[in-house]
């Protein structure tokens, strides 16, 4: 298994302009790695949907890379998901599967079946050209630059240890500054951003 | 459809996101193959709200097609994206059980009692879709009868976007 440390930071090394949707257990450490106008926290905002958010994000601009950090208990969710990015050819899309088998936000609760669910399979059969499998933390630093570079759409399931962060919210005294804002706030920042750049 | 399109074309509409029924079946149909608006099929319509304020956050103009069933299952996908983001997301929610609640001479006003609910010859998603949209602060319009659906749509595009909020059109008759 990875740490949380081994799976952000070789990410938030790689990371050029690509644009970064967290949710969950791996928002607020994403936020103390990067502070970035492109990170998009999916906090305060609707459970187990950062990857369709993801999805749209990826369509409106095929020529980014977007990379959806998404908890294991987020991906069960909506799971039909894998099937929509696939039929939308969303090629410039990532979702990384930050599979620690609980809902750790909540005290860490298992997740159904956790530890024995293959994603990486799951993405496969639902027609992801890429798709990995991380148990351990070399392989996958080794091949984080060609996930963020080579058309996928790609997923990435990443075993990684259980953590103990706590309830995930909005509020000016947050460190992460993309917590600071609310959603609508933070929405308009991240647009504005996103659409200054033509690509 | 061709007004259907046209009010698509006019409010450069870039993709439509959605599960077709029978009423919004014929805009499916001529979508896949549309050359400027891309069709993005979900497996369940609480993607679509998602997808669309993804969309929007990247600057493109999407409209939601789902039927009011969907709508109901969509629930908190649409607190939190298009509501709590302030997305002008403009939805067109076809309104099955509308007919049917007509020919029980009901309206949507009804009060929901279990009685209601539960009769045979009511469809209940008729009677909560406007509820519904009530509870989450999502303005609406119903188009029915001899009401210009294409106008309809057309209004709902335009004040999202004006408004920077979610608004929708309930149609509950044939589009044109």
């Amino acid at each position: 298994m990875l740490t949380r440390a081994q799976l952000l930071e070789p990410l938030a090394r790689h990371r050029t302009n690509e644009v970064v949707v967290t949710t969950m257990s791996v928002t607020r450490p994403w936020g103390r790695l990067s502070d970035h106008d492109l990170d998009f926290a999916s906090a305060d905002s609707a459970m187990g949907h950062a990857a369709d958010l993801a999805l749209g994000i990826a369509l409106a601009r095929p020529k980014r890379t977007v990379i959806c950090l998404n908890g294991d208990g987020s991906m069960l969710m909506t799971l039909g998901t894998l099937a929509t990015v696939v039929g939308a050819r969303a090629g410039n899309l990532v979702i990384m599967v930050v599979d620690n088998g609980n809902y750790e936000i909540t005290g860490s609760q298992a997740v159904p079946a956790a530890g024995l669910i293959n994603y990486a399979a799951m993405a496969e059969a639902a027609g992801f050209p890429r798709v990995f499998r991380f148990d351990e933390p070399r392989e996958y630093v080794e091949a984080v630059p060609g996930i963020l570079t080579t058309p996928g759409p790609t997923l990435v399931q990443v075993r990684v240890e259980p953590g103990s962060e706590g309830p995930i919210g909005r509020s000016s005294e947050e460190p992460a500054r993309y917590l600071r804002l609310s959603l609508a706030e933070w929405s308009r920042v991240f647009r504005d951003a996103l659409t200054a750049d033509p690509t | 459809m061709n007004g259907t399109l046209r009010a698509l074309a006019a409010a450069r509409i870039t993709h439509v996101i959605g599960i077709p029924d029978n009423t919004s079946a014929p805009l499916f149909d001529t979508l896949q193959t549309h050359p400027s608006i891309q069709l993005v099929t979900v497996t369940r319509e609480g993607e679509a709200f998602a997808i669309a304020s993804g969309l929007w956050l990247g600057g493109a103009r999407p409209l939601v097609v789902i039927q009011n069933t969907g709508l109901l299952e969509s629930g908190d996908s649409i607190r939190g994206t298009a509501v709590r983001m302030a997305a002008p997301i403009p939805m067109l929610i076809t309104g099955r059980g509308y007919a049917k609640m007509a020919a029980a001479g009901l309206t949507p006003g009804e009060a929901r009692t279990s009685e209601l609910l539960t009769r045979a010859d009511v469809d209940s998603t008729a009677l909560l879709t406007e509820p519904t949209l009530d509870a989450w602060g999502v303005p609406f319009e119903r188009c029915e009868g001899d009401h210009d659906p294409s106008e309809a749509l057309s209004r709902t595009i335009a004040s999202a976007r004006a408004e920077g909020r979610p608004r929708a059109v309930i149609v509950a008759r044939a589009l044109n």
